[in-house]
């Protein structure tokens, strides 16, 4: 009708004279044109590109994750030579002041960038220099140890303070850009219009007695425990003599006067020879455990948890047969040592559980991580406050940032203008971003640097990594803790297992029911029934895969764990009983079961697995009772019953094929031959008794088969089955499956349709059966299609979230029993996302993660998707 | 070893030259298509001497019924799942009745029956159970049966359900005069009215009318919703505004300083302003306390079945029914009545009672957001592959790459969505827009903004793939004829190509608004809460409030499932939170072969 009125109007148009159409399209139009070209071309394109940016992205977050440390600033300068030889460097937590410790007590502030003195602090030794210096990993507390055998605790802080920039008081030494001082407080400009102020303050209590009187004490360590208002004070001193003491400060606060009293006591350690050179002692922070280090290269565990029974746990060896023991010191969490040697040696002990341990606590000290050597002596160490990083000296002065878990040398400094010789210290910054490096002669070595997350390598997220108390190196995800002493463990590969896991079991599943079903809707069945059945499959693949988890953990997982066994049943009735009512089917005459092949055919089948699922409830007791010892929970965990019955079981489908085979192979031509003469029913009876007898050989072989492993000392037990956990493998398998087999179904149907009917036809037409057809003609025709449909379920599977989340358990473990839990690479993004901190190794961890998950899916899409194409484009030439 | 098979049977053939011959009863079972066909066969009697051989393996009829397993077992899976869910979501707001079990040991349970089941007692379970219930367990396997009762009374016993084992129940009965009480905090109470205070006046158990007790239930409700209509509506608003205020002031201290004359001025104002507000409080809280007043006469004492008693106001009760004397009709009066409740009402008790409103909100908002993002972008994508690209290896390398995106996992893309639209875009947007709120993120979180383009970016693979099937469908003659006609491209596109393929765009769409309604992972990240203070949508300018988080109807589901303090006693919610999920999305999909279907039908009738 449209048309007509333009030819009207054409017509009309051309019958004027003189008038000629204007045939050029209005400009309107041709803009139009243009623009539509223009927004359709940059928008297809900006789609495309912002779709392929996801992958771009997540590489950017997670990259700075393998980038290397970098130095952002380095100084060295002379500041007036202290008097005496240094104890301690102290940094602040903004590397503004550094302040040096000297024997006799004057604290040395400078600016530490520059170098700029400020004025010094003087504590009161009563006159003794020191002879030996402790302190705590934070909270600026020390002790200093004397020649006359007591000991004097104190603290040396930096105070901070943030500033209006109106309230700085005037006339300031401007220092640098940033920083200004009155030659004691330095005051530091921040973003916000505000100041920062930092001072030092420092403080000494009075001497208190532990060694002898005139027995020097010359190593100490000093550990504050417990809470701001009841601290507990513990420390542990070495005299000149080589006795070894533990002490306990005991601080009562009087209610009614609201002094303090503190009352020491102090016990001798056993069992150390008089005269053995100790390089250095350590202490937990709740004085439970005493670690001592002699030069020969050997340790002393001692265990203090009872005061008035420290027994001797262990004497353990750490150096190579020629090097001595040169530093001797604790990680943060005090469970690492690092020890140093006097040929370059370092390495990384703490106690492990291992069988057949020597030691009376079943512990023993093992070397977890042995790192790359110095070139000289290692002569200086010090720990990080907040991560496992540590940075050693050694005597040629080159100063190395390490990292305990990931074993990595992350800088390499070397100072400069110092003189040789001992008496170099060096400090890692309270927020692990400098280093101070001083000597005797006040020559002060700054380094600044940026390490944001040392403690991911290649080998530390996809290796094996021997963890602080592990008896040995292992694949471990544990990430969380609030607490900063906990070693973090980010081992990706649980959690790709874990994905793979569940990925596996819910395929096995899957693919037998999604694939046969689409052959069979595909070949067996009318189009009536089909365009039923076939919608009713694609609605599952719109359930939301949260339904599918909250039904599986909160339904499905506590009745599979109470029917356990008759769910095993009934996964082996129904295909047993399948082929029964097959074999008792031939038997009807055709005449009979022809007419009856569409629905009501389908009808059986649906009342078989029905019947089947009923016959193992009502069973199942009965079948757990025989084979697995009335509870088959117990059983899996290895509690009772023998592994036979289950080994059957696992062999029985194998027999039942070799059995088959064989009898295919050595009786088939004849057996056909021979029922070939006979009539239907008579031959379809003999079928079946020829199935009941490979049945019997195949029960008889595989019951032979077990009996004989059982006796060999197999057990089913240890590997697929194991353990039974309620959130297990089986039932994400099972939930997944929910997931996948619509969409393998609808795929694999569309393959086989696709399979152009005329190859049907011709085949049907030749005499062959609708199996042969199916068998021999439509399945290799279809068979890239149906690759690529099971190619596209895993990807699903790979990448499904809620249904593990819900159902999984999310235990990071790395075995394939069918019956514990696992933690997917999805399932842990969606639980730990939301409370990792933004550009935190733990996010960036996860970034990482999920570029993993989506490399996974990418290569099995491309994959199905090549293929499917490739079979796409085969069956259309057909 | 089979592909040797038919050559072998060939040769053997050859050897015995059997006669071809065809007896129906050893007719080889033929597909359905060929059924027709052997009816047809069967009529000429001439043929009856012909007899095919009787090959079984031919027939394959075991593999055929194994197979035809596969898929009935897949179609019975789907059919017990809907089940299940419709079962126990249509069931959940029956009031059933409240069943008074008697153990042998005395004591006594009140409690609506929940759900019975077997189970297997342990030893330790079984160590005070008399002989003869002992061998009747033995017997059945060692399987006992129990139920679950809905106890109610948390606040009294600390937990919600009871098991009641068989073999422990001396005698069930159901007295006629218990209540089933919906509180609006511990949970329902079951138990019995012991005296009812109506304006003061104190009225004995056994002499409430149950007529009397209702009307002043629905009068004590009005009094609760008016308090909570000032609290919510007019303090909220009161409280709103002050808060525009002070980040007006902020926002000037920003943009001027501290000390400039501006934000002195600005200061003035703002304290003016919140003087005068803040009186407005004051004339409210008067007036919800007169409210309270009011409320204060009209109490209802209930005892448990213990004998324990509650004193609590009527406007503390959201239902209350006498649960065991309820005539057909009354329950489906309260079953109606708690489905109108789940549908419009606000959550209560963390999430497990009350209704799910907002989260039905949210997840349409975030579904409709989602598909104006989806749909412009993944049609002109569409076209632009599949009009406007010289198809190339390059374009179908970029088609395997969309098509490759719709199977990437959902929480790739959440995470993405996270990392990229809230931490990088929305803390830019924040920095340069809203400074005065900072350190609290307007933009820089989860929101319903960044929720429904994550959402976008998930769904518009399968918009591309359909938009791009349906305009390949197009036929080419159509196009070539507009062209000749002297229409420009675009103007074919817009007039001949689109509306063809619209049915097919249509599907599209709404395939992905199913999808994306149902998608809960990649929201855990960008955006849903447990329990959303505010709806993105009200009644203060520029009422839709994008950037705001939202509840979600599936994540609902996983946060009361396994969230909450039981789970047991979130079951119900989840049950009927899943239908209507379920429910909202099979409308989706249904709508989308309507409108397909449809648009189809007008389309065939406008073609030539």
């Amino acid at each position: 009708m449209n048309e007509s009125r333009v030819s009207d109007a054409e017509d009309k148009e051309s019958r004027k004279p003189g008038r000629i159409r204007d045939l050029r399209a209005r400009q309107s139009v041709r803009i139009i044109d243009k623009l539509a070209t223009k927004v359709i071309t940059i928008g297809g394109l900006f789609v495309i590109l912002a779709v392929l940016g996801i992958m771009a992205f997540l590489v950017a977050v997670a990259l700075p994750l393998f980038a290397g440390e970098t130095i952002t600033g380095s100084g060295v300068f002379r500041v007036a030579a202290p008097r005496s030889a240094l104890l301690s460097v102290e940094v602040d937590d903004y590397n503004t002041i550094a302040v040096l410790v000297s024997k006799n007590g004057v604290l040395t502030p400078v600016h530490a960038s520059t170098g700029k003195p400020l004025r010094p602090l003087k504590l009161d030794f009563g006159g003794t220099p020191a002879s030996a210096f402790g302190r705590t990993l934070k909270g600026g507390n020390v002790a200093f140890g004397f020649p006359d055998g007591t000991v004097r605790f104190g603290k040396i802080v930096f105070r901070t303070q943030v500033l209006p920039a109106e309230r700085v008081p005037k006339g300031l030494t401007k220092i640098d850009e940033r920083d200004f001082t009155d030659g004691k407080v330095v005051y530091s400009r921040i973003p916000g219009d505000q100041m920062r102020k930092i001072w030092v303050e420092a403080e000494v209590k009075e001497p208190q007695e532990v060694a002898p009187q005139g027995t020097p004490i010359v190593k100490l360590a000093y550990k504050v425990g417990g809470t701001p208002e009841r601290p507990s004070i513990s420390f542990a001193t070495v005299d000149a003599g080589g006795v070894a003491r533990l002490s306990l400060t005991e601080t009562k606060v009087n209610l009614l006067t609201g002094q303090t009293t503190s009352s020491v006591e102090s016990v001798v350690l056993p069992d150390l020879p008089p005269g053995t050179r100790i390089v250095d002692i350590l202490l937990t922070e709740k004085a439970d455990k005493v670690y001592i280090g002699v030069e020969k290269g050997f340790l002393l565990r001692y265990d203090t948890r009872n005061f008035d029974a420290i027994t001797l746990v262990e004497k353990r060896d750490l150096l190579p047969m020629d090097e001595k023991l040169t530093v001797f010191k604790a990680l943060i969490g005090e469970e690492s040592i690092v020890v140093g040697g006097s040929k370059g040696y370092a390495g990384i002990f703490f106690q492990a559980r291992r069988p057949g341990a020597a030691t009376s606590d079943g512990l023993v000290m093992v070397r977890g991580h042995e790192l790359e050597r110095h070139a000289a002596s290692v002569s200086g160490f010090s720990a990080s406050q907040r991560s496992r990083m540590f940075a050693t000296m050694d005597s040629g002065g080159n100063v190395w940032l390490r990292h305990a878990t990931s074993e990595s040398t992350l800088l390499r400094f070397k100072v400069k203008e110092m003189a040789n010789g001992p008496g170099r210290l060096i400090r890692l910054s309270p927020r692990d971003d400098a280093i101070v490096a001083t000597d005797e002669k006040g020559v002060v070595n700054f380094w600044k640097f940026e390490a944001e997350h040392p403690e991911t390598t290649f080998q530390t997220l996809f290796g094996k990594v021997w963890y602080e108390g592990y008896p040995k190196p292992e694949y471990t995800w544990q990430s969380s803790s609030g607490d900063d002493a906990f070693e973090e463990k980010i081992s990706l590969i649980p959690l790709i297992f874990g994905t793979i896991k569940g990925t596996v079991y819910s395929l096995i599943f899957a693919i037998p029911i999604a694939v046969l079903g689409a052959i069979f809707t595909s070949e067996f069945i009318g189009p009536q029934v089909r365009s039923v059945v076939k919608p009713a499959m694609e609605m599952m693949a719109s359930l939301p895969s949260v339904v599918l988890g909250f039904v599986a953990a909160l339904i499905l997982a506590p009745i599979v764990e109470t029917w356990i066994a008759a769910i095993l049943l009934t996964f082996m009735l129904i295909p047993f009983l399948l082929l029964l009512s097959a074999y008792l089917w031939q038997v009807m005459p055709p005449r009979v079961s022809l007419p009856l092949s569409g629905f009501p055919k389908l009808g059986l089948v649906f009342f078989v697995i029905i019947l089947g699922s009923l016959l193992g409830y009502l069973i199942g007791p009965g079948f757990e009772r025989l084979l697995f010892g009335g509870d088959f929970k117990a059983w899996a965990n290895g509690n009772i019953g023998i592994a036979t019955p289950m080994l059957f079981i696992i062999f029985y489908p194998a027999s039942f094929i070799l059995v088959a085979f064989l009898a295919e192979r050595f009786l088939g031509y004849e057996w056909r031959q021979k029922l070939r003469r006979m009539a239907h029913s008579r031959g379809a009876l003999f079928e079946l008794l020829r199935w009941g007898g490979m049945l019997v050989a195949a029960g008889l072989l595989s019951w032979v088969a077990a009996v004989t492993l059982t006796a060999l000392g197999l057990d089913a037990r240890g590997g697929v089955i194991d353990t039974y956990v309620q959130r297990n493998a089986l039932v994400v398998g099972f939930a997944m499956g929910f997931a996948v087999i619509p969409i393998i179904y609808t795929i694999a149907e569309d393959a086989l349709n696709s399979v152009p009917s005329h190859l049907r036809a011709a085949s049907l037409a030749c005499g062959a059966t609708p199996w042969q057809t199916a068998l021999w003609v439509i399945l290799p025709t279809a068979a890239s299609g149906i690759f690529a449909a099971v190619m596209i379920g895993m990807g699903r599977a790979v990448g499904e979230t809620m249904i593990v989340v819900m159902a999984a358990g999310n235990t990071p473990v790395l075995d394939w029993n069918i019956f514990s839990g696992l933690r997917a690479l999805s399932a842990n993004i969606a639980v730990e996302l939301p409370e990792a901190v933004k550009d935190g190794t733990l996010y960036r961890v996860l970034f990482l993660a999920a570029l993993v998950l989506f490399a996974m899916t990418f290569v099995v899409n491309t994959i199905a998707e090549v293929v499917r194409l490739r079979f796409r484009k085969r069956a259309a030439q057909l | 070893m089979k592909a040797k098979e038919p050559k072998k049977r060939k040769e053997k053939k050859k050897a015995e030259m059997p006669v071809p011959e065809a007896d129906l009863d050893n007719y080889m079972e033929p597909g359905p298509e060929a059924a027709q066909t052997l009816e047809a066969e069967k009529s000429p009697p001439g043929r009856t001497g012909l007899r095919a051989s009787l090959d079984f393996k031919a027939r394959g009829e075991p593999f055929v019924w194994i197979m035809g397993g596969a898929l009935a077992l897949g179609v019975l899976m789907i059919i017990g799942f809907l089940a299940l869910v419709l079962w126990n979501g249509i069931v959940t707001f029956y009031p059933g009745p409240v069943e008074v079990v008697t153990l042998k040991n005395g004591q006594r349970i009140a409690g609506e029956p929940f759900r019975s089941e077997s189970f297997r007692p342990s030893d330790e379970q079984l160590k005070g159970v008399d002989p003869e219930s002992r061998r009747a367990i033995r017997e059945a396997d060692g399987f006992a049966s129990r139920t679950l009762y809905r106890i109610g009374n948390f606040d009294i016993y600390n937990e919600d359900f009871k098991w009641a084992v068989a073999h422990q129940v001396a005698r069930t009965e159901t007295p006629p005069g218990i209540f089933f009480v919906e509180r609006r905090e511990w949970g329902p109470f079951i138990g019995f009215i012991k005296t009812l205070t109506l304006d003061g006046r104190r009225i004995p158990g056994e002499k409430v009318s149950l007529d009397a007790l209702y009307a002043a239930h629905d009068e004590a409700v009005d009094r609760r919703e008016a308090v909570r209509e000032i609290e919510v509506d007019e303090i909220g608003a009161i409280n709103y505004y002050i808060e525009e205020d002070r980040l007006a002031l902020r926002r000037t201290e920003l943009d001027y300083g501290k000390n400039s004359a501006e934000y002195r001025t600005e200061k003035e104002k703002f304290e003016r302003q919140t003087k005068e507000r803040r009186a407005g409080f004051a004339v409210l809280k008067k007036r919800i306390s007169a409210i309270n007043q009011e409320d204060e006469k009209y109490k209802i004492t209930l005892t448990e079945i213990g004998g324990r008693e509650k004193r609590l106001r009527l406007s503390e009760i959201v239902r209350l029914y006498p649960a065991n004397n309820l005539s057909l009709f009354g329950k489906i009066g309260v079953y109606f009545s708690r489905w109108g409740e789940f549908l419009t009402d606000d959550p209560r008790e963390a999430n497990t009672e009350g209704g799910v409103l907002p989260a039905i909100f949210g997840t349409v908002m975030m579904t409709l957001l989602m598909v104006v993002f989806v749909a412009p972008f993944g049609v002109v994508t569409a076209l632009y592959l599949r009009e406007y690209a010289k198809q190339g290896t390059l374009v179908s390398i970029v088609r395997i790459c969309v098509n490759n995106l719709a199977g990437v996992p959902s929480i790739v893309y959440g995470v993405f969505g996270l990392g990229f639209f809230a931490y990088t875009i929305g803390i830019r947007i924040d920095q340069l827009f809203y400074p005065e709120k900072l350190p609290n993120p307007t933009f820089g979180t989860g929101g319903l903004l960044w929720a429904s383009l994550t959402l976008a970016l998930l769904t518009v693979p399968v918009v591309i793939v359909a938009t791009e099937e349906a305009l390949a469908a197009v036929p080419r003659s159509m196009r070539e004829g507009s062209l000749a006609c002297g229409a420009s491209k675009w103007q074919t596109i817009r007039n001949i190509v689109l509306p063809q393929a619209m049915p097919g765009i249509m599907t599209g769409l709404i395939l992905a608004m199913a999808r994306g309604a149902g998608e809960v992972a990649p929201l855990m990240l960008v955006g849903v809460v447990k329990l959303a203070p505010e709806l993105p949508f009200d009644s203060f300018f520029p009422f839709l409030h994008p950037e705001r988080s939202f509840m979600h109807l599936g994540f609902h589901v996983y946060d009361v499932g396994f969230q909450s303090r039981n789970s047991e006693a979130g079951k119900p919610m989840v049950f009927v939170t899943t239908l209507l999920l379920i429910t909202i999305i099979a409308f989706m999909n249904a709508f989308a072969i309507m409108v397909r279907n449809r648009l189809r039908r007008k389309f065939v009738e406008g073609q030539f």
